[in-house]
């Protein structure tokens, strides 16, 4: 607490670039900076990071959560506080995987050497008082005063809502996004361009932003199908008030946070004019055991292609592109011949 | 209306008293074999639960024996159960099956109310007390057969008279008889020939489903049970049913010490029966020697739970056992024996003052774990 009180501005907090990094992090690195504290991000991820995670959990624990492990290693002596929240539900009655609720307890085992871990609660379905309390126990390392935390909450908050509808409305990914936004020095490889009009196809990959764009779990899957001449959309890239009523086509009311861009977004490219669905979920992830199954009904009878890459951290690259060319050999087929009865 | 239920441990006959009294026709769903658990590999999801698997093939069981509603609750929460229905349904109209799917996201009483198709209360809740009470009769007599299998010379006797226990409880009509029944056989379980030794006493906890099942968990109590372990276990169907206040208050008290105990590993909730998974570890360290933790495989609050455990320095060794529908037998019981035999070294050398004497402090019970 010292350190906070003599030296405020030099205070680092570390945010791992995994998990909901890619749904959060224009908010959270708002609301330290706006507190006066330094953010520090971990690297883009590398086999090292997957190596490491993999070796402190259990083998049955998915990959973006060994990945997650990875990063907050390679946070260790590079800043003095890791912020790992539980986040464990933003909307009334629907809750988070149970990972994301034991992150931070994982976590503390797992690297016993990290930095403090910030541990605090999100929880809508506790009341407002419980979230300004998590708000507090966020703040309290930077500053006392809660009606500047409460203060710095509400621009995060704005941040998070600007950073959602800047990716839809512009067609970004969460990396592309965070980096124009930020401003803050991006690694040199993350660089996508969505394709113009001259993409021979227009191929959605639905499934949670962390495996999408994390280049490592993903094995470059937007890369590669850009470098193949298509344009590749994610769920990211729709207005949420279309997931939403996409969801609500298909299993009427959301259970987990993010169904949207699973079962919301699969219902929505299967019936919005793209010319391919990949769908990418991680070996054994729970939540997707169920909900891309919901998907894969829905395209059974669609006529739109669609296939689904299971990873893991065996996955090789080999088959992967595989898998990818005969994906895009069926969609330009398709394409070519648009008379033929779906497959 | 032709109900039909899926299988979990001994609920149906609790659920068939209920329905006779409300004379709702229930198909008797078959009990679970390996066709059932084929049956649903088949057209489940590959890396859904078990529980999810083993449902859908009673599901279609019961369908094919004539039902024409299926019940399934489900509900809003961290774990996969809740979303359940929603697949099950869908996956089983894809099939062609016809039937009606109540199922309803806010807890058993409002399922209760569709299916007694709103009798008057009065009848239901004497229905219901009586199924809860042959619920909790037979809750008694698997407490009262953990105890004795463990110290029964004739192991086979004591399996032959528990099924035949369960099978008096499910005809008994009345409950006097109910009362009568359990008496008999409590007395003639604890009638028969014991060992001398004082068993291990091995806790089993885990995922919900699989530790109340023993089609599930293949039947892991009584292969503790022959190998001479006394089986303690928390958790019971009656914890679900919040109605009984003293089953709630008991059952709940007993899960918030483990929630309490857990605090320093694991602060909250993470679904399931997670929480409890570790709390368990602390809260027993000293009266259980053992713990065997079941866990279907890719269940979620469960390996949050194994994550956390070895870092439980206090508490029994623990036995993480992992189930799909590959598991076999075999191998389950070569793993509880070892673990038994590990337990039972560990047991003697601890009371043996030569072993103290000589090993000095490296065979204290805190460091046998990590």
């Amino acid at each position: 607490m010292t350190f906070q009180r003599r030296f405020p501005t030099l205070l680092r907090i570390g945010i791992p670039r995994a998990l909901l990094y890619y749904h959060y992090y224009p908010m959270w690195k708002t609301f330290f900076e706006t507190l006066g504290g330094e953010v520090v991000v971990s690297p883009p991820t590398t086999h090292t990071m997957l190596l490491e995670g993999s070796s402190r959990v259990v083998s049955d624990t998915c990959l973006p959560v060994k990945v997650f492990i990875g990063h907050v290693i390679s946070l260790v002596g590079k800043c003095d506080y890791v912020f790992v929240p539980s986040v464990r539900s933003m909307r009334v009655r629907v809750h988070n995987c149970p990972k994301f609720l034991g992150l931070p307890d994982m976590t503390k085992v797992a690297v016993p050497e990290s930095p403090p871990v910030m541990d605090i609660d999100i929880d809508v379905n506790r009341g407002r008082e419980k979230l300004l309390e998590a708000v507090y126990a966020a703040g309290k390392i930077l500053t006392n005063d809660r009606a500047r935390m409460e203060q710095a909450a509400e621009i995060a908050w704005e941040a998070n809502l600007h950073y959602r509808r800047f990716m839809s409305t512009r067609r970004l990914a969460p990396p592309q996004a965070i980096e124009r936004l930020s401003g803050s020095d991006p690694a040199p490889d993350q660089k996508w361009q969505v394709g113009g009009n001259q993409a021979r196809a227009t191929i959605a990959i639905i499934g949670h932003p962390y495996l999408t764009h994390d280049e490592i779990i993903s094995h470059r899957i937007i890369q590669r199908l850009e470098r193949a001449g298509c344009r590749v959309v994610t769920p990211e890239m729709v207005l949420a008030e279309e997931l939403e009523s996409a969801v609500a086509r298909t299993v009427g009311t959301s259970y987990w946070t993010f169904e949207d861009e699973v079962t919301g977004a699969g219902e929505y490219f299967l019936n919005n004019g793209v010319d391919g669905v990949i769908s990418v979920v991680a070996f054994a992830c729970g939540p997707d055991s169920l909900m891309m199954e919901v998907v894969q009904q829905r395209a059974r009878s669609s006529p739109v292609p669609y296939m689904n890459l299971a990873l893991d951290e065996h996955t090789g690259e080999a088959g992967m592109i595989t898998r990818l060319e005969a994906f895009l050999d069926m969609v330009m087929r398709k394409k070519r011949r648009p008379s033929c009865a779906s497959a | 209306m032709r109900l039909g239920l899926t299988n979990m441990a001994n609920i149906d006959v609790a659920v068939r008293a209920m329905a006779k009294r409300l004379q709702i026709d229930l198909v008797r769903t078959p009990a679970s074999t390996r066709r059932t658990l084929s049956l649903g590999v088949k057209y489940s999801p590959e890396t859904a639960c078990l529980p999810f698997k083993l449902q859908i093939g009673n599901m279609i069981e019961a369908l094919e024996q004539g039902a024409d509603t299926l019940v399934m609750p489900g509900g809003p929460g961290p774990c996969r159960f809740g979303y359940y229905h929603r697949v099950h349904e869908m996956l089983l109209r894809e099939l062609g099956y016809k039937f009606r799917m109540i199922t309803q996201d806010n807890g058993i009483m409002n399922i209760v109310d569709s299916v007694t198709e709103h009798a008057p209360k009065a009848r239901v809740a004497a229905a219901f007390h009586f199924g809860i009470t042959k619920l909790k009769t037979i809750e008694e007599i698997d407490r009262c057969v953990h105890r004795v299998l463990a110290a029964a010379h004739d192991k086979g006797a004591v399996i032959r008279l528990h099924r035949g226990a369960i099978e008096a409880v499910d005809e008994a009509d009345s409950y006097r008889t109910l009362r009568r029944t359990k008496q008999e056989y409590i007395q003639e379980l604890e009638d028969l020939p014991k060992v001398d030794s004082p068993p291990l006493k091995i806790g089993i906890t885990g995922e919900f489903f699989l530790v109340i099942d023993p089609f599930a968990n293949m039947d892991v109590e009584t292969e503790l049970g022959k190998l001479g372990v006394e089986v303690r276990r928390s958790t019971a169907v009656s914890d679900w049913l919040r109605l009984n206040p003293f089953i709630y208050i008991f059952g709940l008290l007993e899960k918030y010490k483990s929630y309490r105990a857990a605090v320093p590993y694991l602060s909250r909730h993470v679904g399931g029966d997670g929480w409890q998974s570790v709390g368990a570890k602390v809260l027993h360290a000293e009266d259980w020697d053992g713990i065997v933790h079941l866990e279907p495989f890719g269940c979620m609050p469960e390996i949050v739970a194994r994550n956390i455990l070895p870092a439980v320095k206090e508490g029994p060794p623990v036995l993480n056992l992992v189930y799909d529908e590959h598991t076999g037998k075999a191998g389950l019981i070569s793993r509880l024996e070892a673990f038994v035999d590990m337990l039972k070294r560990q047991k003697k050398e601890r009371q043996s003052p030569l072993s103290r004497a000589s090993y000095g402090l490296s065979y204290e019970r805190n460091n046998h774990n990590g």
